[in-house]
């Protein structure tokens, strides 16, 4: 019993440390409180659905299109909402609440177009494995390979090729950056193509898993904004850490208590972290983060 | 007529609340996401007290006032120390954890059945009905209400919060006691949010916990935002046009379920459109800077 809610926490946190370490991301390089982050995740979920339900498209290519189209999503809205609010000097307050206000939009959008029911990536029962006493489904095993390539592949990146040493540099100082001869405009963007992508890739893999409604997107970025802080605001790794973490926490909660408080356990902790420990617990930097 | 009435009635509340919600993110600089977790305490607080202890419906909103300040305490105190995005996420928690309490405190709450039946307000012997007579009511209170904020934004702890937002360091330094003040402005934009709560439980007749969610507390954060940050007529304009405006889908014919998404991907837009052409909102003063 135990065994399995572990590893039903593992594959939440994987799912978690997917959208927080995109979040983070942004979130680290661009100051932004970026909400809409979430409405990418659900329009992730949708756009998997449009093109193998509504239109019938082979697997491989409504995941590439998912991905691609998520990335996509995400570079629009640093273009028309947030890039030309920079150029404002707008506040990370006002870059806030444009971003609510993306948020609201998007997820009304979607309601308007595919109604607010719950819809299904797959129907009938999926195969599962049993490991010992564990046992996973096919899709759940797939979540799991996915974050462990795709995540540590994501820190060797930052740490280890020019493209990523030109983030950190972004992350540290943008100014300074920018003298240096680093397009800041252009890796924004790059930043967001990349965090969008992978919203949308773990919106479509939380789709095929239980399915989606428009309401989606928000649970998850609240839960991937603790696992960021919780992680540690300021670091890549940090929300990865953070992710997992609270995938584990929350199946211990639906152990020892019951399902229907996870979130305020959830949030009770992020309360008590932001008090005790700011920096979270890999986190650096900690009072740069003012409005 | 009927339907003119309650528009007028939603207007009232919703402005209320918005000017509320406007001393902390407005004249104190304090944005925060737990909004509709206040104006739900007040509902809540306010149907309990004249349902189940029997008290007339001024005496449980008073109550229900004094009690959300309290409530306000528990995540004041603690996020106060916290600031910009900090203090925006712990708010955030708090309204998730508010909600997550109705909803599942079945014993006090009834959790998602929510409460049915709640009677009429009755005042002085009188009835108040819907309609007419419930304009008429809620406007009393909620002028009276603007009036109490007016006079507290007018005296020197109003101009007090207007220089904490602007320039906190420079107010610390003339010696004010900033988190302390911070405090007690969020204690009263609580207070002040019970009463459209109150206001709302009595005119409905029901309440259930999903009249005071996370999306809820955006939506009078818009109204804030749209309206103007830190202007008196602010939240009231603010209130008016996101209120009354997308009554207007009504008279297209736009069925309702399609009504109801158009009209927050209205709300939606006019806020990311303010934000980026005019961030003080339309009558503000105050740009979130």
């Amino acid at each position: 019993m135990l065994l399995q809610l572990l590893a039903n926490g593992l594959v939440n946190g994987c799912l978690y440390a997917i959208l927080a370490v995109g979040f983070g991301l942004i979130y680290n390089t661009t100051r932004t409180l970026h909400i809409a982050h979430g409405g990418v995740f659900t329009a992730g979920a949708y756009t998997c659905y449009l093109f193998l339900i509504v239109m019938g498209s082979p697997l491989w290519t409504a995941v590439s299109l998912t991905v691609l189209l998520s990335a996509m999503l995400g570079v629009g809205m640093e273009l028309f909402v947030y890039a030309p609010l920079g150029r404002r000097h707008g506040s990370a307050l006002v870059a806030f609440l444009s971003s609510l206000g993306l948020y609201v939009a998007l997820i009304n959008i979607i309601a308007l177009l595919f109604d607010n029911d719950t819809k299904v990536l797959r129907p009938g029962i999926e195969k599962i494995f049993v490991f010992g006493p564990v046992i996973l489904t096919s899709i759940q095993l797939i979540q799991l390979v996915v974050a462990f390539i795709l995540l540590p592949s994501f820190v060797l990146f930052l740490r280890h090729t020019i493209w990523g040493k030109v983030i950190r540099a972004v992350r540290d100082n943008q100014t300074l950056a920018s003298v240096l001869g680093i397009n800041v405009a252009k890796v924004r963007i790059g930043i967001f193509a990349l965090g969008s992508a992978m919203a949308g890739l773990a919106g479509m893999l939380k789709a095929f898993d239980v399915g989606m409604d428009p309401q989606v997107g928000m649970p998850a970025l609240l839960a991937a904004a603790v696992a960021l802080i919780v992680g540690g605001v300021g670091t890549f790794e940090g929300p990865v850490v953070g992710g997992f973490l609270l995938g584990f926490l929350q199946s211990l909660m639906v152990w020892k208590f019951s399902a229907r408080w996870t979130d305020a356990v959830t949030f009770a902790v992020l309360i008590l972290v932001l008090l005790f420990r700011p920096t979270g617990i890999a986190g650096r930097r900690p009072e740069e983060t003012e409005a | 007529m009927r339907y003119l009435w309650h528009i007028l009635v939603m207007i009232n509340i919703y402005a209320a609340l918005a000017s509320s919600l406007n001393l902390t993110a407005g004249y104190t600089g304090l944005l925060s996401l737990c909004h509709a977790a206040f104006y739900g305490i007040g509902a809540y607080a306010t149907t309990l007290l004249v349902m189940k202890v029997g008290l007339g419906f001024l005496p449980s909103l008073g109550v229900a006032m004094i009690f959300t300040a309290v409530l306000s305490l528990i995540i004041a105190i603690p996020s106060l120390r916290l600031r910009g995005d900090y203090f925006v996420l712990a708010t955030l928690g708090f309204q998730i954890i508010v909600f997550s309490i109705l909803y599942n405190w079945v014993g006090l709450t009834r959790g998602p059945f929510g409460i049915p039946g709640i009677p009429a307000p009755r005042v002085f012997g009188l009835e108040i009905n819907n309609g007419f007579p419930y304009f008429l009511f809620s406007l009393a209170l909620v002028l009276a209400s603007l009036g109490a904020m007016w006079l507290l934004i007018a005296s020197p702890f109003g101009r007090l919060l207007r220089a904490i937002r602007d320039d906190e360091i420079a107010a610390a330094s003339l010696g004010k006691n900033v988190p302390r003040v911070k405090t007690m402005a969020f204690a009263i934009a609580a207070a002040f949010a019970a009463v459209p709560g109150g206001l709302f439980a009595a005119y409905v007749r029901y309440i259930d916990p999903t009249s005071f969610t996370l999306t809820e507390a955006i939506f009078v954060l818009s109204i804030v935002a749209i309206g103007g940050a830190g202007d008196f007529r602010g939240p009231i304009v603010g209130a008016v046009l996101l209120v009354a405006l997308p009554e207007v889908l009504r008279f297209l014919h736009v069925s309702d379920s399609v009504a109801a998404n158009l009209r927050q991907i209205i709300y939606g837009v006019v806020l990311i459109l303010l934000m980026r052409f005019r961030s003080k909102g339309l009558m503000g003063d105050y740009g979130f800077e």
